[in-house]
Protein backbone atom coordinates (compact mmCIF):
# COMPACT_ATOMS: atom_id res chain seq x y z
CA UNK A 1 0.00 0.00 0.00
CA UNK A 2 1.71 3.60 -1.47
CA UNK A 3 1.58 6.50 1.26
CA UNK A 4 -1.27 7.99 -0.65
CA UNK A 5 -3.54 4.89 -0.16
CA UNK A 6 -2.62 4.89 3.33
CA UNK A 7 -2.82 8.79 3.81
CA UNK A 8 -6.39 8.26 1.85
CA UNK A 9 -6.98 5.36 4.61
CA UNK A 10 -6.03 7.61 7.77
CA UNK A 11 -8.08 10.68 6.04
CA UNK A 12 -11.31 8.01 5.98
CA UNK A 13 -11.04 7.76 9.30
CA UNK A 14 -14.03 9.52 11.30
CA UNK A 15 -13.55 12.51 13.37
CA UNK A 16 -12.47 12.09 16.63
CA UNK A 17 -11.57 9.15 16.44
CA UNK A 18 -8.61 7.02 18.26
CA UNK A 19 -5.34 6.25 17.49
CA UNK A 20 -1.70 5.65 18.40
CA UNK A 21 1.09 8.16 17.79
CA UNK A 22 4.72 7.96 18.97
CA UNK A 23 6.46 10.83 20.64
CA UNK A 24 9.48 11.42 18.35
CA UNK A 25 10.73 14.58 19.27
CA UNK A 26 10.29 16.98 22.46
CA UNK A 27 11.76 20.54 22.53
CA UNK A 28 12.17 23.56 24.77
CA UNK A 29 10.65 26.45 22.64
CA UNK A 30 10.90 28.62 25.61
CA UNK A 31 9.84 29.20 29.20
CA UNK A 32 7.66 26.48 30.39
CA UNK A 33 6.40 25.48 26.63
CA UNK A 34 7.70 22.34 25.04
CA UNK A 35 6.54 20.80 21.52
CA UNK A 36 5.86 17.53 21.19
CA UNK A 37 6.63 15.98 17.43
CA UNK A 38 4.07 13.55 17.01
CA UNK A 39 4.22 10.26 14.35
CA UNK A 40 1.91 7.44 13.86
CA UNK A 41 2.87 4.30 15.31
CA UNK A 42 2.78 2.16 12.46
CA UNK A 43 4.40 4.22 9.67
CA UNK A 44 1.41 5.93 8.12
CA UNK A 45 0.70 9.18 7.18
CA UNK A 46 -1.36 11.34 9.55
CA UNK A 47 -4.85 11.93 8.68
CA UNK A 48 -4.56 15.94 7.14
CA UNK A 49 -5.45 18.93 8.94
CA UNK A 50 -5.85 22.78 7.95
CA UNK A 51 -4.94 25.80 10.46
CA UNK A 52 -6.39 26.14 13.27
CA UNK A 53 -7.43 22.48 13.91
CA UNK A 54 -6.81 20.24 17.70
CA UNK A 55 -6.70 17.06 18.51
CA UNK A 56 -7.39 15.44 21.52
CA UNK A 57 -4.50 13.97 23.39
CA UNK A 58 -5.24 10.96 25.67
CA UNK A 59 -2.07 11.09 28.17
CA UNK A 60 -0.36 8.42 30.14
CA UNK A 61 -2.81 9.15 33.31
CA UNK A 62 -6.21 8.78 31.26
CA UNK A 63 -6.66 12.69 31.60
CA UNK A 64 -7.38 13.56 28.02
CA UNK A 65 -6.83 17.55 26.99
CA UNK A 66 -7.04 19.35 23.70
CA UNK A 67 -4.28 20.89 21.65
CA UNK A 68 -3.82 23.23 18.58
CA UNK A 69 -1.74 21.40 15.87
CA UNK A 70 1.32 23.94 14.77
CA UNK A 71 3.25 22.29 12.32
CA UNK A 72 3.03 22.55 8.85
CA UNK A 73 -0.18 20.84 7.65
CA UNK A 74 1.50 20.22 4.33
CA UNK A 75 4.00 17.78 5.95
CA UNK A 76 1.68 14.05 6.23
CA UNK A 77 4.35 12.44 8.37
CA UNK A 78 4.66 14.41 11.61
CA UNK A 79 2.37 16.65 13.96
CA UNK A 80 3.37 19.28 16.48
CA UNK A 81 2.07 20.93 19.16
CA UNK A 82 3.33 23.31 21.98
CA UNK A 83 2.23 22.80 25.62
CA UNK A 84 2.16 25.49 28.36
CA UNK A 85 3.21 24.08 31.73
CA UNK A 86 0.14 25.31 33.77
CA UNK A 87 0.84 26.53 37.27
CA UNK A 88 -2.47 24.88 38.58
CA UNK A 89 -2.02 21.85 36.68
CA UNK A 90 -4.46 19.06 37.42
CA UNK A 91 -2.24 16.56 35.70
CA UNK A 92 -2.19 17.41 31.90
CA UNK A 93 0.24 19.95 31.23
CA UNK A 94 2.61 18.32 34.22
CA UNK A 95 2.12 14.78 32.78
CA UNK A 96 3.56 16.14 29.65
CA UNK A 97 6.10 18.18 31.21
CA UNK A 98 7.40 15.82 33.47
CA UNK A 99 6.61 12.25 32.20
CA UNK A 100 6.21 12.35 28.67
CA UNK A 101 9.78 11.06 26.62
CA UNK A 102 10.41 10.60 23.13
CA UNK A 103 9.43 7.47 21.97
CA UNK A 104 6.75 7.28 24.49
CA UNK A 105 3.16 6.12 22.37
CA UNK A 106 0.16 8.36 23.19
CA UNK A 107 -3.51 8.15 21.83
CA UNK A 108 -4.91 10.80 19.87
CA UNK A 109 -7.69 11.74 17.70
CA UNK A 110 -8.10 12.73 14.51
CA UNK A 111 -7.99 16.49 14.01
CA UNK A 112 -11.46 18.48 14.53
CA UNK A 113 -11.88 22.21 13.92
CA UNK A 114 -13.31 24.78 15.22
CA UNK A 115 -11.42 27.65 14.34
CA UNK A 116 -10.99 27.51 10.63
CA UNK A 117 -8.87 30.13 8.67
CA UNK A 118 -11.73 31.83 6.45
CA UNK A 119 -10.85 33.22 3.13
CA UNK A 120 -10.11 36.92 3.24
CA UNK A 121 -8.00 39.86 1.59
CA UNK A 122 -5.63 40.77 5.16
CA UNK A 123 -5.60 39.33 7.97
CA UNK A 124 -4.88 40.29 11.94
CA UNK A 125 -3.33 37.75 14.29
CA UNK A 126 -3.47 38.43 17.78
CA UNK A 127 -1.98 35.91 20.22
CA UNK A 128 -1.62 35.70 24.16
CA UNK A 129 1.37 33.23 24.79
CA UNK A 130 0.62 29.83 23.99
CA UNK A 131 -2.11 31.02 21.96
CA UNK A 132 0.04 31.00 19.01
CA UNK A 133 -0.16 27.59 18.54
CA UNK A 134 -3.08 27.76 16.39
CA UNK A 135 -1.95 30.96 15.09
CA UNK A 136 1.43 29.84 13.62
CA UNK A 137 0.05 27.87 10.76
CA UNK A 138 -2.45 30.52 9.77
CA UNK A 139 0.34 32.88 9.37
CA UNK A 140 2.40 30.60 7.15
CA UNK A 141 -1.13 30.10 5.29
CA UNK A 142 -1.65 33.35 4.63
CA UNK A 143 1.90 34.10 3.47
CA UNK A 144 2.28 31.54 0.77
CA UNK A 145 -1.36 32.55 -0.28
CA UNK A 146 0.23 36.26 -0.95
CA UNK A 147 -1.87 37.78 1.44
CA UNK A 148 -0.81 40.71 3.73
CA UNK A 149 -1.07 39.85 7.27
CA UNK A 150 -0.12 40.90 10.90
CA UNK A 151 0.73 39.57 13.89
CA UNK A 152 0.17 40.48 17.41
CA UNK A 153 2.03 38.46 19.70
CA UNK A 154 1.98 39.11 23.13
CA UNK A 155 3.29 37.37 26.52
CA UNK A 156 4.92 37.51 29.99
CA UNK A 157 8.59 38.08 29.35
CA UNK A 158 10.12 37.53 26.01
CA UNK A 159 11.83 34.20 26.92
CA UNK A 160 8.42 32.72 27.66
CA UNK A 161 7.08 33.42 23.83
CA UNK A 162 7.17 30.22 21.48
CA UNK A 163 8.49 30.03 18.45
CA UNK A 164 9.57 33.53 18.00
CA UNK A 165 12.86 32.20 15.31
CA UNK A 166 10.08 30.40 13.24
CA UNK A 167 7.71 33.60 13.24
CA UNK A 168 10.42 35.50 11.73
CA UNK A 169 11.25 33.39 8.69
CA UNK A 170 7.60 34.11 7.46
CA UNK A 171 7.68 36.39 4.86
CA UNK A 172 4.99 39.25 4.02
CA UNK A 173 3.64 40.74 7.33
CA UNK A 174 4.18 42.52 10.19
CA UNK A 175 5.36 41.29 13.24
CA UNK A 176 4.73 42.94 16.67
CA UNK A 177 6.46 40.98 19.74
CA UNK A 178 5.39 42.92 22.54
CA UNK A 179 6.15 40.94 25.87
CA UNK A 180 4.24 42.58 28.98
CA UNK A 181 7.33 43.36 30.74
CA UNK A 182 8.71 45.69 27.85
CA UNK A 183 5.49 46.86 26.91
CA UNK A 184 2.76 46.83 29.12
CA UNK A 185 -0.68 45.00 27.95
CA UNK A 186 -1.03 45.08 24.50
CA UNK A 187 -2.09 48.01 22.86
CA UNK A 188 -5.15 46.96 21.39
CA UNK A 189 -6.91 50.73 20.05
CA UNK A 190 -3.97 50.88 17.52
CA UNK A 191 -4.84 47.65 15.47
CA UNK A 192 -8.31 47.41 15.94
CA UNK A 193 -9.89 51.40 16.72
CA UNK A 194 -9.91 51.87 12.72
CA UNK A 195 -12.58 48.74 11.65
CA UNK A 196 -11.37 47.05 8.02
CA UNK A 197 -14.13 45.66 6.11
CA UNK A 198 -10.96 43.64 4.16
CA UNK A 199 -9.27 42.08 7.69
CA UNK A 200 -10.00 38.97 8.99
CA UNK A 201 -9.26 39.14 12.68
CA UNK A 202 -8.14 35.74 14.22
CA UNK A 203 -7.80 35.34 18.08
CA UNK A 204 -6.41 33.08 20.44
CA UNK A 205 -5.31 33.39 24.52
CA UNK A 206 -6.38 33.75 27.33
CA UNK A 207 -9.79 34.72 28.64
CA UNK A 208 -9.05 38.20 29.28
CA UNK A 209 -7.26 39.27 25.68
CA UNK A 210 -10.23 37.48 23.76
CA UNK A 211 -12.45 39.75 25.96
CA UNK A 212 -10.58 42.98 25.62
CA UNK A 213 -10.45 42.00 21.72
CA UNK A 214 -14.27 41.51 21.74
CA UNK A 215 -14.89 45.25 23.20
CA UNK A 216 -12.60 46.25 20.67
CA UNK A 217 -13.97 44.87 17.71
CA UNK A 218 -17.46 46.16 18.35
CA UNK A 219 -17.33 48.27 15.69
CA UNK A 220 -16.23 46.11 12.85
CA UNK A 221 -18.16 43.99 10.44
CA UNK A 222 -20.15 41.30 12.03
CA UNK A 223 -18.13 38.00 11.61
CA UNK A 224 -14.57 39.81 11.28
CA UNK A 225 -13.65 38.49 14.94
CA UNK A 226 -13.10 34.57 15.24
CA UNK A 227 -11.60 33.52 18.45
CA UNK A 228 -10.39 30.42 19.99
CA UNK A 229 -10.43 30.48 23.80
CA UNK A 230 -7.44 29.15 25.75
CA UNK A 231 -9.01 28.58 29.17
CA UNK A 232 -6.62 27.75 31.99
CA UNK A 233 -7.33 24.16 33.03
CA UNK A 234 -8.76 24.81 36.35
CA UNK A 235 -12.44 23.29 35.72
CA UNK A 236 -14.61 23.46 38.07
CA UNK A 237 -14.05 20.08 40.22
CA UNK A 238 -16.19 17.20 39.75
CA UNK A 239 -17.77 16.38 43.04
CA UNK A 240 -16.71 13.26 44.61
CA UNK A 241 -18.03 10.30 42.45
CA UNK A 242 -18.52 11.96 39.59
CA UNK A 243 -16.15 11.04 36.24
CA UNK A 244 -16.41 12.61 32.88
CA UNK A 245 -17.43 10.61 30.00
CA UNK A 246 -16.24 11.32 26.16
CA UNK A 247 -17.95 9.76 22.98
CA UNK A 248 -15.25 9.42 20.81
CA UNK A 249 -17.70 9.85 17.50
CA UNK A 250 -18.56 12.75 18.58
CA UNK A 251 -16.81 14.82 20.80
CA UNK A 252 -19.53 15.07 23.20
CA UNK A 253 -18.41 15.30 26.79
CA UNK A 254 -20.69 14.52 30.16
CA UNK A 255 -20.63 14.46 32.97
CA UNK A 256 -21.53 11.58 35.01
CA UNK A 257 -22.86 12.20 38.91
CA UNK A 258 -22.51 10.00 41.44
CA UNK A 259 -25.62 8.48 42.27
CA UNK A 260 -27.13 8.44 38.60
CA UNK A 261 -25.84 5.49 36.19
CA UNK A 262 -23.72 5.92 32.83
CA UNK A 263 -26.41 4.61 31.31
CA UNK A 264 -28.81 6.86 32.30
CA UNK A 265 -26.64 9.78 31.62
CA UNK A 266 -26.26 8.40 27.94
CA UNK A 267 -30.11 8.09 27.26
CA UNK A 268 -30.85 11.55 28.78
CA UNK A 269 -28.11 12.99 26.10
CA UNK A 270 -30.49 11.29 23.53
CA UNK A 271 -27.90 8.12 23.07
CA UNK A 272 -29.93 4.90 22.92
CA UNK A 273 -28.32 2.34 24.50
CA UNK A 274 -30.12 -1.09 24.03
CA UNK A 275 -30.26 -2.82 27.01
CA UNK A 276 -32.36 -5.37 29.46
CA UNK A 277 -32.06 -5.75 32.98
CA UNK A 278 -29.74 -2.65 34.15
CA UNK A 279 -28.69 -4.26 36.93
CA UNK A 280 -25.16 -5.97 34.99
CA UNK A 281 -26.48 -8.99 34.61
CA UNK A 282 -27.38 -9.79 31.07
CA UNK A 283 -24.69 -7.90 29.37
CA UNK A 284 -26.63 -6.76 26.44
CA UNK A 285 -25.38 -2.89 27.43
CA UNK A 286 -21.92 -3.99 26.32
CA UNK A 287 -19.95 -0.65 25.30
CA UNK A 288 -16.08 -0.49 24.14
CA UNK A 289 -13.63 1.76 25.96
CA UNK A 290 -11.21 3.51 23.84
CA UNK A 291 -9.62 5.22 26.90
CA UNK A 292 -9.43 5.47 30.82
CA UNK A 293 -10.22 3.07 33.45
CA UNK A 294 -13.58 1.26 33.81
CA UNK A 295 -15.09 0.50 37.33
CA UNK A 296 -16.37 -2.96 36.91
CA UNK A 297 -19.69 -2.81 38.95
CA UNK A 298 -21.21 -6.01 37.00
CA UNK A 299 -21.77 -10.05 37.64
CA UNK A 300 -21.07 -11.25 34.14
CA UNK A 301 -17.98 -9.96 32.49
CA UNK A 302 -15.17 -12.42 32.36
CA UNK A 303 -12.42 -11.55 34.13
CA UNK A 304 -10.14 -11.22 31.18
CA UNK A 305 -12.66 -8.88 29.56
CA UNK A 306 -12.66 -6.74 33.03
CA UNK A 307 -8.55 -6.68 33.09
CA UNK A 308 -8.61 -5.36 29.74
CA UNK A 309 -10.38 -2.76 30.56
CA UNK A 310 -11.45 -2.83 26.32
CA UNK A 311 -15.24 -2.88 27.17
CA UNK A 312 -17.89 -1.90 29.79
CA UNK A 313 -21.21 -2.61 31.06
CA UNK A 314 -22.69 0.79 31.48
CA UNK A 315 -25.61 -0.08 33.13
CA UNK A 316 -23.60 -0.33 36.12
CA UNK A 317 -20.20 0.01 36.05
CA UNK A 318 -18.43 3.55 36.57
CA UNK A 319 -14.83 4.83 36.05
CA UNK A 320 -11.45 4.53 37.99
CA UNK A 321 -10.09 7.45 36.19
CA UNK A 322 -11.42 11.18 35.80
CA UNK A 323 -12.72 10.62 32.02
CA UNK A 324 -13.34 7.57 30.48
CA UNK A 325 -13.68 7.76 26.36
CA UNK A 326 -16.60 5.48 24.94
CA UNK A 327 -17.01 4.29 21.29
CA UNK A 328 -20.28 5.50 21.13
CA UNK B 1 -18.33 -12.06 24.00
CA UNK B 2 -20.71 -12.25 27.14
CA UNK B 3 -22.07 -15.87 28.54
CA UNK B 4 -24.99 -15.71 30.94
CA UNK B 5 -24.09 -18.75 32.14
CA UNK B 6 -21.08 -17.33 33.84
CA UNK B 7 -22.81 -14.82 36.10
CA UNK B 8 -21.05 -14.15 39.18
CA UNK B 9 -23.22 -15.89 42.14
CA UNK B 10 -22.47 -17.85 44.86
CA UNK B 11 -21.20 -21.61 44.75
CA UNK B 12 -24.57 -23.32 45.36
CA UNK B 13 -24.32 -25.03 41.69
CA UNK B 14 -20.78 -26.71 42.38
CA UNK B 15 -20.43 -30.27 41.77
CA UNK B 16 -23.68 -30.56 39.18
CA UNK B 17 -23.05 -27.24 36.96
CA UNK B 18 -21.36 -29.78 34.47
CA UNK B 19 -25.22 -31.26 34.45
CA UNK B 20 -26.85 -28.21 34.40
CA UNK B 21 -24.70 -26.83 31.38
CA UNK B 22 -25.51 -30.21 29.35
CA UNK B 23 -29.12 -30.02 30.05
CA UNK B 24 -28.88 -26.46 28.70
CA UNK B 25 -27.15 -27.38 25.62
CA UNK B 26 -29.70 -30.42 24.91
CA UNK B 27 -32.78 -28.49 25.07
CA UNK B 28 -31.57 -25.54 23.19
CA UNK B 29 -30.66 -28.26 20.05
CA UNK B 30 -33.85 -29.78 20.75
CA UNK B 31 -35.79 -26.60 20.41
CA UNK B 32 -33.48 -25.42 17.64
CA UNK B 33 -34.65 -28.79 15.98
CA UNK B 34 -38.19 -28.76 16.60
CA UNK B 35 -38.44 -25.31 15.17
CA UNK B 36 -36.89 -26.60 11.82
CA UNK B 37 -39.14 -28.75 11.52
CA UNK B 38 -41.96 -26.51 12.22
CA UNK B 39 -40.83 -24.18 9.20
CA UNK B 40 -39.70 -27.13 7.00
CA UNK B 41 -43.17 -27.46 7.07
CA UNK B 42 -44.52 -24.34 7.07
CA UNK B 43 -42.34 -23.55 3.71
CA UNK B 44 -44.52 -25.97 1.94
CA UNK B 45 -47.72 -24.04 3.26
CA UNK B 46 -46.96 -20.32 4.67
CA UNK B 47 -50.10 -20.05 6.31
CA UNK B 48 -50.44 -17.27 8.69
CA UNK B 49 -53.05 -19.02 10.80
CA UNK B 50 -50.57 -21.86 11.35
CA UNK B 51 -47.71 -19.67 12.38
CA UNK B 52 -50.46 -18.00 14.77
CA UNK B 53 -51.44 -21.15 16.46
CA UNK B 54 -47.77 -22.26 16.51
CA UNK B 55 -47.19 -19.00 18.90
CA UNK B 56 -50.58 -18.99 20.75
CA UNK B 57 -49.05 -21.57 23.42
CA UNK B 58 -45.64 -19.37 23.33
CA UNK B 59 -48.13 -16.17 24.45
CA UNK B 60 -49.28 -18.56 27.17
CA UNK B 61 -45.87 -19.18 28.26
CA UNK B 62 -45.56 -15.50 28.56
CA UNK B 63 -48.39 -14.78 30.79
CA UNK B 64 -47.89 -17.69 33.14
CA UNK B 65 -44.68 -16.53 33.65
CA UNK B 66 -45.69 -13.13 35.25
CA UNK B 67 -48.34 -15.46 37.12
CA UNK B 68 -45.61 -17.61 38.59
CA UNK B 69 -42.98 -15.58 39.21
CA UNK B 70 -44.99 -13.05 41.21
CA UNK B 71 -46.28 -16.50 43.49
CA UNK B 72 -42.50 -17.01 43.73
CA UNK B 73 -41.77 -13.52 45.02
CA UNK B 74 -44.92 -13.86 47.19
CA UNK B 75 -43.90 -17.13 48.95
CA UNK B 76 -40.13 -17.39 48.64
CA UNK B 77 -39.03 -13.75 48.02
CA UNK B 78 -37.97 -12.60 51.69
CA UNK B 79 -35.73 -15.41 51.60
CA UNK B 80 -33.89 -13.78 48.78
CA UNK B 81 -32.18 -10.49 48.88
CA UNK B 82 -33.79 -7.46 48.05
CA UNK B 83 -31.98 -7.03 44.90
CA UNK B 84 -32.78 -10.19 43.33
CA UNK B 85 -37.04 -9.29 44.46
CA UNK B 86 -36.66 -6.38 42.30
CA UNK B 87 -34.59 -8.44 39.58
CA UNK B 88 -37.59 -10.77 40.11
CA UNK B 89 -40.37 -8.52 39.64
CA UNK B 90 -38.37 -6.46 36.61
CA UNK B 91 -38.21 -9.87 34.80
CA UNK B 92 -42.33 -10.40 35.17
CA UNK B 93 -42.94 -7.41 34.14
CA UNK B 94 -40.95 -7.74 30.94
CA UNK B 95 -43.09 -11.02 30.72
CA UNK B 96 -46.33 -9.13 30.65
CA UNK B 97 -44.99 -6.81 27.95
CA UNK B 98 -43.96 -10.14 25.88
CA UNK B 99 -46.91 -11.18 26.39
CA UNK B 100 -49.04 -8.22 25.32
CA UNK B 101 -46.45 -8.13 22.09
CA UNK B 102 -46.82 -12.07 20.87
CA UNK B 103 -50.48 -11.76 21.68
CA UNK B 104 -50.55 -8.46 19.14
CA UNK B 105 -48.35 -10.79 16.54
CA UNK B 106 -50.75 -13.37 17.36
CA UNK B 107 -53.82 -11.74 16.43
CA UNK B 108 -51.72 -9.68 13.24
CA UNK B 109 -51.99 -13.24 11.92
CA UNK B 110 -55.62 -14.22 12.58
CA UNK B 111 -55.39 -16.25 15.32
CA UNK B 112 -56.77 -16.19 18.62
CA UNK B 113 -54.31 -14.70 22.14
CA UNK B 114 -55.10 -17.09 24.72
CA UNK B 115 -56.66 -16.01 27.64
CA UNK B 116 -56.60 -19.61 29.63
CA UNK B 117 -53.68 -22.42 29.44
CA UNK B 118 -53.89 -24.05 25.68
CA UNK B 119 -54.28 -27.95 25.91
CA UNK B 120 -50.42 -28.36 24.46
CA UNK B 121 -49.03 -26.25 27.27
CA UNK B 122 -50.72 -28.00 30.02
CA UNK B 123 -47.97 -30.47 30.30
CA UNK B 124 -45.05 -27.27 30.57
CA UNK B 125 -47.59 -25.01 33.40
CA UNK B 126 -48.37 -28.08 35.35
CA UNK B 127 -44.71 -28.95 35.82
CA UNK B 128 -43.81 -25.67 36.64
CA UNK B 129 -46.55 -25.52 39.56
CA UNK B 130 -45.64 -28.45 40.88
CA UNK B 131 -41.86 -27.46 40.88
CA UNK B 132 -43.39 -24.01 42.85
CA UNK B 133 -44.98 -26.32 45.26
CA UNK B 134 -42.27 -28.48 45.89
CA UNK B 135 -38.85 -26.08 46.54
CA UNK B 136 -37.99 -22.22 46.55
CA UNK B 137 -35.70 -22.72 43.74
CA UNK B 138 -37.16 -25.91 41.48
CA UNK B 139 -39.70 -23.40 39.82
CA UNK B 140 -37.02 -21.21 38.75
CA UNK B 141 -34.37 -23.77 38.06
CA UNK B 142 -37.30 -25.18 35.73
CA UNK B 143 -37.93 -22.11 33.75
CA UNK B 144 -33.83 -21.35 33.87
CA UNK B 145 -34.41 -24.41 31.23
CA UNK B 146 -37.55 -23.05 29.65
CA UNK B 147 -36.36 -19.65 28.72
CA UNK B 148 -32.95 -21.44 27.64
CA UNK B 149 -35.10 -23.20 25.16
CA UNK B 150 -36.64 -20.40 23.33
CA UNK B 151 -33.12 -19.12 22.22
CA UNK B 152 -33.11 -22.28 20.30
CA UNK B 153 -35.93 -20.89 18.15
CA UNK B 154 -34.91 -17.49 17.64
CA UNK B 155 -32.11 -18.09 14.46
CA UNK B 156 -34.64 -20.43 12.81
CA UNK B 157 -37.14 -18.44 13.62
CA UNK B 158 -35.91 -14.78 12.03
CA UNK B 159 -34.47 -16.61 9.13
CA UNK B 160 -38.11 -17.72 8.45
CA UNK B 161 -39.02 -14.30 9.10
CA UNK B 162 -36.73 -12.75 6.07
CA UNK B 163 -38.13 -15.72 3.63
CA UNK B 164 -41.95 -15.37 4.32
CA UNK B 165 -42.00 -11.39 5.75
CA UNK B 166 -43.24 -11.63 9.19
CA UNK B 167 -41.69 -8.82 10.16
CA UNK B 168 -43.83 -7.94 13.08
CA UNK B 169 -43.07 -12.06 14.46
CA UNK B 170 -39.57 -11.19 13.95
CA UNK B 171 -39.38 -7.34 15.48
CA UNK B 172 -40.95 -9.01 18.49
CA UNK B 173 -38.62 -12.03 19.25
CA UNK B 174 -35.41 -10.14 18.67
CA UNK B 175 -36.70 -7.91 21.83
CA UNK B 176 -37.72 -11.39 23.61
CA UNK B 177 -34.07 -12.93 22.60
CA UNK B 178 -32.67 -9.63 24.42
CA UNK B 179 -34.98 -10.01 27.18
CA UNK B 180 -34.13 -13.92 27.54
CA UNK B 181 -30.43 -13.45 28.36
CA UNK B 182 -31.51 -11.38 31.58
CA UNK B 183 -33.77 -13.86 31.86
CA UNK B 184 -31.35 -16.79 32.00
CA UNK B 185 -28.38 -14.64 33.75
CA UNK B 186 -31.12 -13.82 36.90
CA UNK B 187 -32.39 -17.78 36.84
CA UNK B 188 -28.47 -18.97 37.40
CA UNK B 189 -27.82 -16.19 39.64
CA UNK B 190 -30.42 -17.36 41.76
CA UNK B 191 -29.67 -20.78 41.65
CA UNK B 192 -25.71 -20.59 42.33
CA UNK B 193 -26.47 -17.86 44.81
CA UNK B 194 -29.07 -19.70 47.05
CA UNK B 195 -29.02 -23.11 46.61
CA UNK B 196 -26.90 -24.39 49.88
CA UNK B 197 -27.52 -28.23 50.43
CA UNK B 198 -27.31 -31.84 48.85
CA UNK B 199 -31.07 -31.53 48.46
CA UNK B 200 -31.35 -28.22 47.05
CA UNK B 201 -29.12 -29.45 44.34
CA UNK B 202 -31.34 -32.55 44.21
CA UNK B 203 -34.46 -30.22 43.29
CA UNK B 204 -33.38 -27.98 41.21
CA UNK B 205 -31.32 -31.26 38.63
CA UNK B 206 -35.45 -33.03 39.39
CA UNK B 207 -36.78 -29.76 37.99
CA UNK B 208 -34.10 -29.11 35.07
CA UNK B 209 -34.68 -32.81 34.29
CA UNK B 210 -38.49 -32.49 34.16
CA UNK B 211 -38.40 -29.19 32.22
CA UNK B 212 -35.54 -30.46 29.59
CA UNK B 213 -38.37 -33.04 28.43
CA UNK B 214 -40.75 -30.67 28.29
CA UNK B 215 -40.10 -27.26 27.08
CA UNK B 216 -38.72 -28.42 22.88
CA UNK B 217 -42.19 -29.92 22.38
CA UNK B 218 -44.74 -27.03 21.66
CA UNK B 219 -42.07 -26.34 19.11
CA UNK B 220 -43.02 -29.14 16.58
CA UNK B 221 -45.25 -29.08 13.82
CA UNK B 222 -46.86 -32.21 15.31
CA UNK B 223 -48.00 -29.46 18.09
CA UNK B 224 -49.59 -27.02 16.10
CA UNK B 225 -51.59 -29.73 13.67
CA UNK B 226 -52.80 -31.44 17.21
CA UNK B 227 -53.97 -27.84 18.09
CA UNK B 228 -55.56 -26.97 14.92
CA UNK B 229 -57.28 -30.38 14.96
CA UNK B 230 -58.81 -29.96 18.43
Amino acid sequence: MNDITMRDSMDLMEAGAVFDVDVAAVKTEADGVVSLELKSSYGQSLPGWTPGAHIDVILPNALVRQYSLCGDPQNPEAWRIGVLREPASRGGSSCIHEDVRVGDRLQVTTPRNNFALVDAERYLFIAGGIGITPILPMIRQAAEGGKPWTLLYGGRTRNSMAFLDEISTCRGGEVHVMPQDEFGLLDLPRFLGAPRTDTAVYCCGPGPLIDAVEENCRTWRAGALHRERFAPSVKPRLETGAFEVELARSGQRLTVPPHTSLLSVLENAGHKITNSCRAGICGTCLVKVLAGTPQHNDDVLSDADRESGAVMLVCVSRSESELLVLDL
Amino acid sequence: MVDVRNVRGGDGLVGISDEVDEILDSVVESTRQATEAFFETYDKNPDPRVLAAWLEPRAWREIDYVFLLNEQIRRYGMGFSRTHITLLAKQSFQEAEHYEAVGKAIESLGGTVPVSVPEEARPWSEFLWDCLERHPLAAIAAWNVSETSASGSFEPTFRAGERHQFDEVVRVYRQIEIDEKFHVGLGRQILSSYARTDHDREEILRAMRGMRDIAWKTFTPESVAQRRRA
